[in-house]
């Protein structure tokens, strides 16, 4: 019992701070484009906003939807570990853990969006999965390479496995952060690979027909899903966290990075996307699963 | 500029062996105007277009209301001499017999150009499956609104109902009007510079 | 398309405690569609972009009404558009507000005797706020939405309201400019 309300704190805490952390991010932003940004609690005056409209319905699939959206990924986040000792379930901070509860979320989401009826959202979540599609293969590729490397497939583990003078994943294994990375970025739907939402093109893609209440509750599965892909890159190539105050600063800086990047970026199509991600990363994951596994040059 | 000239003459030449022009002129490099009668539109047209001008760039009428007639503009477009011909033929301006057989045989692009002239003007085309259907305006119960003798002013009063204002900005009677007074001193100000004379 | 069931919103409603914290958050974060239908619409980039930056009162662009608050109408307005405007502002989730931009909103503007323009908006859609010009300043439109907030915050931005209590007479009023407004095009059969 105490393990879940536990499980609860996490996810809750996943969401303020990584609400705030996006908020920020706005600003960050508008400083790049030369302009002020918004406050720091924009994103939560915009969530709260949603929920107080009154929204209209297309019927009982695109409710039960939204709920088994937001409650697949609530699920989810409960398993994720904070440091390499907080965890609200001990020992099963497994890796294909998430890999296969995050389904749930998008498979709700998914199963709402075809429920509006509308086509825009049934191209947009095609292209979803195409994306997925795309960026899962190079990192399957070397988060087995770490798997293997390590020997355990526990996040604690893998992480605990890193600590050393600089013998994190992204150095020991350069090509495979930078291809982690990448894929990071696809999972984000950040610019370049922002194909799944597309505002402009096909009016947001799944999210074109909810508005109030279950829009706000899209937004929390957003944010709860983009805090767990940041923690589960964290614990992979970056070596975890010790203590909390070391895992807010690496979280920060890694979604600041990231969102860099992807301001300065215009959006591919969703051939370009896959074409990309079968060229290059996939090269250098292959290559570096030789090296570290077959030869066994690790830094 | 000379060879062009010289071109656009050579144009004027070749028709004017052919057809009977009322009138031609030679607008500037590129574009040349020419009128003929209505009879002799489509052998005209037919014509230029095996010679080269294959594009229908647009087709128009004007209302001449004094003279009691249309008249239709065709512009063609030639791709490899980069040179605009206006064909311009006149015909009643009665409701009942404002007609022009269709160009579609010749030109197929046309055919939306006949709807947007029967919808403005009354023109009707024979020939043309569909130029009677509406194409741009909604609800409309009047004339024609290109016609000079339509009024945009009574359309719009009697359709689309306007604000009232409060009757403060309106001039009441016995007062006198502030903007009569204003005018005065503009008028004598701008006097001035002139020393005293309208220039 | 089924929706929820509107209830009356009442005095009452209004003045709980709950709908007044609902207030400021909407009106620190206002979404608008970015649906510009006249020539007023050249004005609003200066106001999303570095110059007058609209951001940082909260404001953002969205791409489907379903998700906007405020609808934009930014000039003239023809019959063809009146029809689509109509459409999308029924489509829209409640509380909403309509922003008239440019004298054409207002009483015609310079197309006041012009046979496929609409004179008054007022008759059609309920508005809120009007910003007058022809175009406005890009400084009065911003000064036009901090009056949008400050209209929230007094509680007297209640054109939706107004709408659904005096729905006969707006409708009697599109289809005598519109006919129905049902858009009949292959989307939506």
């Amino acid at each position: 019992m105490l393990n879940i309300l536990a499980g609860i704190g996490i996810a809750f805490f996943g969401f303020v701070l990584q609400t705030s952390v996006a908020g920020f991010n706005r600003k960050v932003t508008g400083r790049i484009q030369k302009r002020y940004g918004p406050v720091w609690y924009q994103e939560f005056r915009d969530i709260f906003k949603l929920f107080t409209k009154r929204s209209v319905t297309h019927g009982w699939i695109f409710d039960f939807g939204v709920i088994m959206a937001v409650g697949g990924i609530i699920g989810t986040a409960m398993f994720v570990p904070l440091t390499t000792h907080t965890l609200a379930f001990a020992g099963y901070d497994n890796f294909f853990i998430y890999v296969y509860l995050i389904a749930v979320g998008m498979l709700g989401m998914a199963m709402s969006a075809s429920g509006s009826g509308n086509p825009l959202a049934s191209i947009g979540v095609m292209r979803a999965l195409t994306t997925m599609l795309a960026y899962e293969v190079p990192f399957m590729i070397i988060a087995l390479t770490i798997i293997n490397l390590t020997g355990t497939s526990s996040l604690t583990e893998i992480a605990l496995a890193q600590q050393g003078q600089f013998n994190w994943f992204a150095i020991a294994l350069p090509l495979g952060g930078i291809v982690g990375f990448m894929s990071l970025m696809g999972m984000l739907g950040k610019k370049p690979f922002e194909t799944y939402i597309a505002p402009a093109e096909i009016a947001s893609g799944p999210m074109v027909e909810y508005g109030g209440k279950q829009l706000g509750m899209l937004l929390v599965m957003h944010e709860i899903t983009v805090f767990i892909e940041v923690t589960l890159f964290m614990f992979l190539f970056l070596g975890g966290a010790g203590s909390i105050i070391v895992f807010l600063i690496k979280y920060v800086l890694i979604y600041t990075f990231a969102n860099m990047i992807s301001s300065v970026n215009g959006r591919m199509k969703i051939d370009q996307v896959v074409l990309f991600f079968y060229k290059w990363p996939l090269i250098m994951a292959v290559t570096q699963a030789i090296i570290a596994i077959y030869i066994g040059w690790v830094i | 500029m000379m060879n062009s000239m010289n071109n656009v003459e050579e144009i004027i030449a070749a028709v004017e062996a052919n057809f009977d022009l009322l009138s031609s002129d030679v607008i500037d490099k590129y574009q040349v105007g020419l009128d003929v009668n209505k009879n002799e539109i489509h052998r005209l047209l037919i014509f230029l277009k095996t010679n080269g001008w294959i594009q229908l760039s647009y087709l128009t009428a004007v209302d001449w209301i004094e003279e009691n007639e249309f008249e239709l503009v065709y512009i063609v477009f030639n791709w490899d001499k980069a040179v605009h011909i206006q064909i311009r033929t006149r015909i009643e301006r009665d409701v009942e017999k404002a007609s022009i057989e269709t160009i579609m045989p010749i030109y197929p692009g046309c055919k939306y150009y006949e709807r947007e002239v029967h919808e403005f003007f009354g023109i009707k085309f024979p020939g043309n499956p569909d130029y009677h259907k509406q194409l741009i305006l909604e609800q409309f119960d009047d004339l024609p609104p290109l016609r000079k003798d339509f009024d945009p002013l009574a359309y719009a009063e009697r359709k689309f109902p306007k604000r009232d204002y409060p009757d403060k900005f309106t001039n009441l009677e016995g007062k006198e009007s502030e903007q009569a007074k204003r005018d005065v001193t503009h008028e004598r100000v701008s006097k001035l510079r002139t020393g005293g004379t309208k220039k | 398309m089924k929706s929820t069931k509107f209830t009356k919103f009442t005095e009452k409603e209004a003045d709980a405690k709950w709908w007044e914290i609902g207030n400021y958050f909407r009106r620190n974060s206002i979404w608008m569609l970015m649906y510009c239908t006249g020539c007023g619409a050249i004005e609003l980039p200066p106001a999303m972009t570095s110059a007058y930056d609209m951001e940082r009162l909260g404001m953002g662009p969205m791409a489907t009404p379903r998700q906007a608050d405020v609808l934009l109408v930014t000039g003239y307005l023809s019959v063809k558009t009146l029809r689509r405007i109509i459409y999308t502002y029924e489509q829209m989730s409640e509380p909403k507000y309509v922003v008239g931009f440019g004298s054409c909103t207002i009483n015609g503007g310079v197309y006041f005797d012009s046979y496929a323009v609409i004179n008054r908006l007022d008759y059609y859609i309920p508005v809120d706020v009007y910003v007058a010009g022809c175009m406005p300043n890009t400084e009065a439109i911003l000064n036009g939405f901090v009056d949008l907030m400050g209209m929230m915050k007094n509680k007297t931005a209640n054109g939706w309201v107004k709408y659904h209590e005096n729905y006969e007479w707006y409708k009697a009023n599109q289809i005598q400019a519109v006919g129905e407004v049902h858009v009949h095009d292959e989307f939506h059969e």
